[in-house]
């Protein structure tokens, strides 16, 4: 089954078709819930990554800031994916065939799995290496903000 | 010369002109101004949830202010940089609903808040920032930025919903 199959029967389902048919509002509602996400995702990360740089909100200890952002991210992510499931399933056929969709979703799962590995790991260290705290900020920034980059491409792409 | 008039001159300036028409540069601009808000709008918001109570309870505010002041402010130089750039590629359209004046008026509410804000308690904000109750000035000007610049995020990506042109 090709992933173009895949995506037309998304389309078609019976719960996308439903949510496509939803009023305006929740439109709009959903891409309002992908700005609280992302705000909240990433000036989480920012916070604590600009604390592995040694600079921001020095008052904390990186474990201390990545500890109390973490309710903030995991709400972030939620309020990311159930909008993202909300606008993608009923035009799902028209996202496949995006290279910039495809990029954004490849960049999300590396970001995701750097931030339960790699991140989580340094960002909890007392003690990190200095150089190992530097690469995990900036390739975290990188990872996050390019998903949003990315995410903001599909829609200039498709247009 | 009325809003209309003065946003077709951007429009038809070079600069205007230029930016709507660049197929990469508009975008890289719009999508700047919507992830720079990490900085300015999330940072303002940490901001707002300590002084209103909600978070970092123990952590003194004129150190908050201190530590996060020039990112706040890199933020903020940011998104106000890019959204003058995306109205110069706006045109008219932009002011045929009355979101975007709006948009600016909480703009202009949430600037004069935090101009207040700083006059009466940001410069002594080391005499009063370490209690456990803050004064209630503070409070309310933490509430009043909250929900400012919220709407102002808010009326923003309406913008395309509900004015003209677009």
């Amino acid at each position: 089954m090709s992933t173009e199959t895949i995506f037309q029967a998304i389309q078609n389902s019976s719960v996308a078709v439903s949510l496509g048919q939803a009023p305006l509002i929740f439109g709009i509602l959903a891409q309002l819930f992908h700005i609280a996400g992302l705000v909240l995702v990433l000036t989480s990360i920012l916070l604590v990554n600009l604390r592995l740089l040694g600079v921001g909100l020095i008052h904390f200890t990186a474990p201390q800031l990545a500890n109390y952002t973490k309710p903030f991210v995991l709400t972030g992510l939620v309020f990311l994916v159930l909008s993202g499931v909300f606008m993608l399933a009923p035009s799902a056929a028209l996202y496949e065939p995006n290279p910039a969709f495809w990029f954004k979703m490849k960049l999300f799962v590396v970001a995701l799995v750097i931030q339960y590995s790699l991140y989580r790991k340094v960002a909890t260290a007392e003690n990190p290496r200095r150089w190992l705290a530097i690469f995990t900020a900036i390739i975290s920034l990188l990872l996050w903000f390019g998903v949003g980059l990315a995410g903001r491409a599909i829609g200039f792409i498709a247009a | 010369m009325s809003a209309s008039d003065l946003l077709q001159t951007m429009y038809d300036s070079p600069l205007g002109t230029s930016l709507a028409e660049s197929l990469y540069v508009y975008p890289l601009v719009e999508g700047t101004h919507l992830l720079s808000l990490a900085l300015s709008f999330g940072l303002i918001v940490l901001t707002d949830l300590r002084l209103t109570g909600f978070i970092f309870k123990t952590l003194p505010v004129h150190i908050l202010l201190h530590q996060l002041r020039p990112w706040l402010i890199g933020g903020f130089t940011i998104t106000f940089a890019t959204g003058i750039l995306l109205t110069f590629a706006a045109g008219p359209g932009l002011v045929e609903a009355p979101i975007f004046p709006l948009k600016l008026l909480f703009i202009f509410l949430a600037g004069l808040n935090a101009l207040w804000f700083e006059l009466k308690f940001g410069r002594n904000a080391g005499e009063w920032g370490a209690e456990a109750v803050l004064p209630a000035g503070a409070q309310v000007a933490g509430w009043i930025s909250l929900v400012s610049w919220s709407l102002v995020v808010i009326l923003g990506r309406l913008i395309p919903y509900l004015d003209s042109g677009f």
